[in-house]
């Protein structure tokens, strides 16, 4: 009775209710995607750097792989060695560099991936076959590439090298079979990306790049110790940058402490929004009804159960509010997330929102304590009112 | 004869506009079990006020008042609701039903904070409203009420929990002659049927039908 009593006290005044309703639902919608957005985006890098299985990544000291031009030299020996450390079961070389593609009597500038196929962690193979060791007559494309090139499996493509500064003509180039449509991981949105043979890589693209990586991803075997790898390859190779997947992640969450900033400012905007919302309705309608309260309190009812009354219509607000801001953040979450992740540069995998049900409790949570909170104040004074003054001066 | 109410030399006084002002000079009474008491007199005279403080709803500046031999004064605010839940019944002037709520739920409030079932409670509410004249009624909010029908429902609920004595303020004052009149029968059959009753009244004719009449002035019982 108490609940009902409560709801339709609420619907006494129905669009004052609905637009509190609605602004809890807003509040809580941009709580949810604050929520969603500070961490997200790490997580869903972690689970993406995790995908292939490769726990380190060996890069030129002080940068993050791919992040610069920067190469490793000798990177058969560095490979080598790397193979060769206790506790590591592949190493993988990835050299990145621009290739064209001839097209309609133009070049199609390409971003080519130079990979060991026996140890490559960087797409998953969706149609066709894969290279093979030595392979030098057979490309894999993703599907920006097929797609703006209109090649299909099988095709034939001349692939342009390295363009000469002096004279603008290329320096070499190689036809190439299309053997298969991959989908790379960590490509932005609509990149023109292909991958061949680390050999074909580093010839095509000119004697700077011969025996270079970009990076090597490294994986340590099953129950191994991962830390343990890093301290021994950090030992072997100390000019170079050895990560783990942590590391990386650490490094990431440094350049993104902007996004982090932003959502604790707005999250806790909205906390304060709903506080002052679900208050201030709360303070009016138990303002209005000081009156029955002290009615209420006159025939027995306990200042808990007037407490209890006033924290309920409280909840009333924020529990639906709050189911129909988690649909509604959900929403604006993959809204948000499509106009993000397609700034250049970042993978287009990446979510920058994720909706896993520790964030949704987090959220919800949240939302529930504040909306209980912001009910205390005038639950307190509706409680507290003097009987015998109100009911002299309040009467309904 | 059982002593349900028993005041003595209570004392209210108020600061108004920076002075002390004396509502209630030293006030002493009591009431038996089964009376009709009226409590009389001019605007300003303090029986409202008396009223208040006989049921517990403020708190004396000196005296006390005893229910069945409990002294409010000692009881902390949980046992004084207790205690106004169980053993007093109010009626004021203008009804006080929360308006939300059906006849029969104003009805079941008191019955339901005292934990009494749903089914239990649902049907001492009906056999109340059935005996204030109001069994077609039940379902009817407050708002759709007349006065009169508000005072009844005020009435039974005030009956909710068998308390042992009824304090009403004025619960003609807010009524026409002929809904006053069918107020003041449903009063007479209370005080036939055992209930103990005090009025606080400007009625004549409700002072009229009380066994006896207090009067007051200026803060004291006069007569």
């Amino acid at each position: 009775m108490k609940g009902s009593w409560a709801l339709r006290d609420l619907l006494r005044h129905p669009v004052r209710s609905g637009l509190a309703l609605l602004g809890v639902a807003i509040s809580a919608a941009l709580l949810l995607d604050m929520v969603l957005l500070s961490g997200g985006i790490e997580r869903s890098f972690e689970k993406l750097l995790l995908s292939r299985g490769y726990q380190v990544r060996v890069s030129p000291k002080g940068t993050l792989p791919f992040d610069t031009e920067a190469t490793l030299g000798n990177a058969a020996q560095i490979v080598a060695g790397i193979r060769s450390t206790p506790g590591v079961v592949q190493a993988g070389p990835v050299l990145g560099a621009s290739l064209f593609a001839r097209h309609d009597g133009a070049l199609l500038p390409l971003v080519a991936y130079g990979i060991d196929p026996t140890a490559q962690g960087i797409y998953v193979l969706e149609d066709g076959r894969d290279l093979s060791l030595g392979d030098s007559t057979h490309v894999l494309l993703g599907k920006p590439v097929a797609r703006r090139l209109g090649a299909k499996l099988g095709d034939t493509l001349v692939l342009v090298g390295r363009l000469d500064p002096e004279v603008a003509a290329p320096a070499r180039s190689v036809k190439v079979v299309v053997s298969g449509l991959v989908h790379f991981l960590y490509d932005a949105k609509d990149q023109p990306s292909i991958a061949l043979t680390l050999p074909m890589v580093q010839g095509l693209g000119g004697p700077h790049l011969v025996d270079r990586a970009s990076v090597i991803l490294v994986r340590a075997a099953d129950g191994a110790d991962t830390g343990a790898v890093v301290t021994q390859l950090r030992q072997t190779f100390p000019k170079l940058g050895v990560n783990t997947v942590g590391d990386l992640v650490a490094k990431f969450r440094e350049r993104l402490a902007y996004f982090r900033q932003l959502s604790l400012i707005l999250g806790s905007i909205a906390l304060i929004v709903t506080v002052l919302l679900v208050g201030t309705l709360l303070a009016i309608t138990v303002n209005e009804r000081l009156g029955e309260i002290a009615t209420m309190r006159a025939i027995g009812i306990s200042r808990t159960t007037v407490i209890a009354q006033v924290v309920t219509q409280g909840l009333l607000l924020v529990v639906p509010g709050g189911v129909l801001g988690i649909f509604l953040g959900l929403g604006t979450a993959r809204w948000l997330d499509a106009i993000l992740t397609s700034f250049p540069g970042l993978p287009a995998a990446i979510s920058f929102f994720v909706a896993e049900p520790r964030q949704l409790t987090i959220a919800a949570l949240t939302l529930l304590v504040t909306g209980l909170l912001a009910g205390v104040p005038p639950a307190w004074r509706a409680a507290n009112a003097p009987i015998a003054a109100t009911l002299r001066s309040d009467a309904p | 004869m059982t002593t349900v109410l028993a005041a003595q030399d209570l004392e209210k006084r108020y600061p108004l506009h920076g002075q002390d002002v004396a509502a209630l000079r030293g006030v002493t009474l009591s009431i038996e079990q089964g009376e009709y008491v009226a409590i009389v007199g001019p605007s300003g005279s303090g029986k409202s006020t008396l009223l208040t403080l006989l049921g517990g709803l403020d708190t004396p500046t000196a005296g006390t008042v005893r229910i069945l031999g409990t002294s409010l004064g000692e009881l902390d605010d949980r046992k004084l609701t207790r205690l106004r839940l169980e053993r007093i019944g109010f009626i004021f002037q203008r009804f006080h039903l929360l308006p939300v709520l059906t006849a029969r739920e104003n009805v079941e409030l008191p019955l339901a904070e005292r934990g009494v079932g749903v089914a239990e409670r649902r049907a001492r509410a009906e056999e109340l409203l059935a005996y204030v004249g109001l069994a077609t009624r039940t379902h009817h909010r407050a708002t759709q009420l007349s006065g009169g029908e508000m005072q009844r429902v005020a009435i039974a609920r005030a009956l909710a929990n068998g308390p042992a004595i009824v304090l009403a303020d004025e619960p003609t004052g807010e009524l026409d002659a002929a809904t006053g009149k069918e107020i003041l029968a449903l009063f007479r059959r209370l005080h036939n049927d055992g209930t103990t009753l005090v009025v606080v009244t400007h009625d004549d004719q409700l002072a009229a039908e009380a066994g006896r009449v207090i009067r007051m002035l200026d803060g004291r019982i006069v007569a």
